[in-house]
């Protein structure tokens, strides 16, 4: 085989193999942003639902508090009814 | 051309590498394709739990508006069913917190602390017994504190109060044993003070077991033991522990 016929095949061999190996398409910087901004949003939403879970339980318990005032209140109530009735 | 050939083979892999490795680092379009929906997908849930917890918040806020109306509905027809006004009723449950608040501390005293609020004490225990006429004391709930409070300002009082004495009863009839006599409110309250008595009267009582009725046993003040009757109380359960069962 003559010289120019093997470097003409060695070059071509490395031109392929850069091909192979850069040629895969990639996402733009905007589109990169694009993902980088929605993660963000994620991340704020996800907070957001953290915030709202811990203010609905605070809730919840201040409710449980009331209710049980307001049972207490019943009971005394009834007990003092009972009791001038009884008189 | 051997050399060369090898050479220029050496530089192509070294570039195939290269670039694999920095295609590997640099996101694919695939990739990024994937993620963006499944970011979206999360976005879309946690904006649909954020719609859900705030109708559930309004929920809440709202049980809790008809929450207050009901208690305020029911304390107003408590309060007017005793004869009371709220802000009497609030005064009375501000005079009552202050004072178990202000018991707790005495309790934590020791008996030379405690002596010096002597007077207090004793001003307390008149103000609870006033306070049981009140009209709020028609509360059970109330009632009970102040029953409460009294007994525990009476053990306080019977803490620092000078030696008084006890007469023994029998078995059959009152269950007095060193244990029952330091349990008795008027007494110590505290069944764990059975030493006390015991080491003050170690004239009459010779076993802590055995007690006779008629003796009129000293009652010494305080609500801690002593060293000493702490070690005497240690000796009598290590002698408990080391007899054979039965005796």
């Amino acid at each position: 085989m003559p010289n120019w016929t093997k470097y003409a095949t060695i070059a071509l061999f490395v031109v392929a193999l850069m091909m192979v190996a850069g040629c895969s398409s990639s996402p733009s910087d905007d589109e990169l942003r694009q993902l980088q901004d929605l993660q963000a949003q994620v991340k704020r939403l996800e907070d957001q639902v953290a915030t709202k879970k811990s203010e609905n339980a605070a809730l919840e318990k201040q409710n449980a508090e009331k209710n049980g005032t307001l049972q207490q209140c019943q009971s005394d109530q009834e007990a003092v009814k009972k009791a001038m009735g009884g008189k | 051309m051997k050399t060369t050939l090898s050479f220029l083979m050496v530089i192509a892999l070294t570039i195939f590498v290269t670039s694999s490795m920095l295609g590997q680092e640099k996101m694919s379009r695939d990739e990024w394709q994937s993620e963006m929906t499944t970011a979206k997908a999360r976005v879309a849930e946690l904006q649909g739990q954020i719609a859900k917890l705030d109708s559930d918040k309004t929920v809440l806020m709202n049980q809790s508006t008809k929450l207050d109306a009901d208690i305020k509905s029911c304390e107003d027809a408590l309060y007017a069913l005793i004869g009371v006004t709220r802000e009497e009723a609030q005064a009375f449950e501000k005079e009552l917190s202050d004072m178990e608040k202000r018991v707790d501390d005495f309790q934590k005293m020791s008996d030379a602390e405690l002596t010096g609020h002597r007077d207090e004490l004793e001003r307390m225990q008149t103000r609870l017994k006033e306070m049981l006429g009140e009209k709020m004391a028609k509360i059970p709930r109330y009632a009970d504190r102040i029953h409460v409070l009294q007994d525990k300002v009476a053990a306080l009082l019977q803490s620092i109060t000078k030696e008084t004495t006890y007469t023994v009863g029998t078995w059959a009839r009152n269950r007095d044993c060193l244990w029952n006599i330091a349990k008795k409110k008027d007494i110590y309250d505290n069944a764990w003070m059975w030493p006390k008595i015991w080491q003050s009267n170690r004239d009459k009582i010779r076993d802590p077991d055995v007690i006779k009725p008629k003796w009129v046993l000293k009652i010494p003040a305080g609500k801690e033991l002593t060293p000493e009757e702490k070690t005497a109380a240690n000796r009598y359960y290590r002698k408990k522990a080391s007899a054979p069962s039965g005796q």
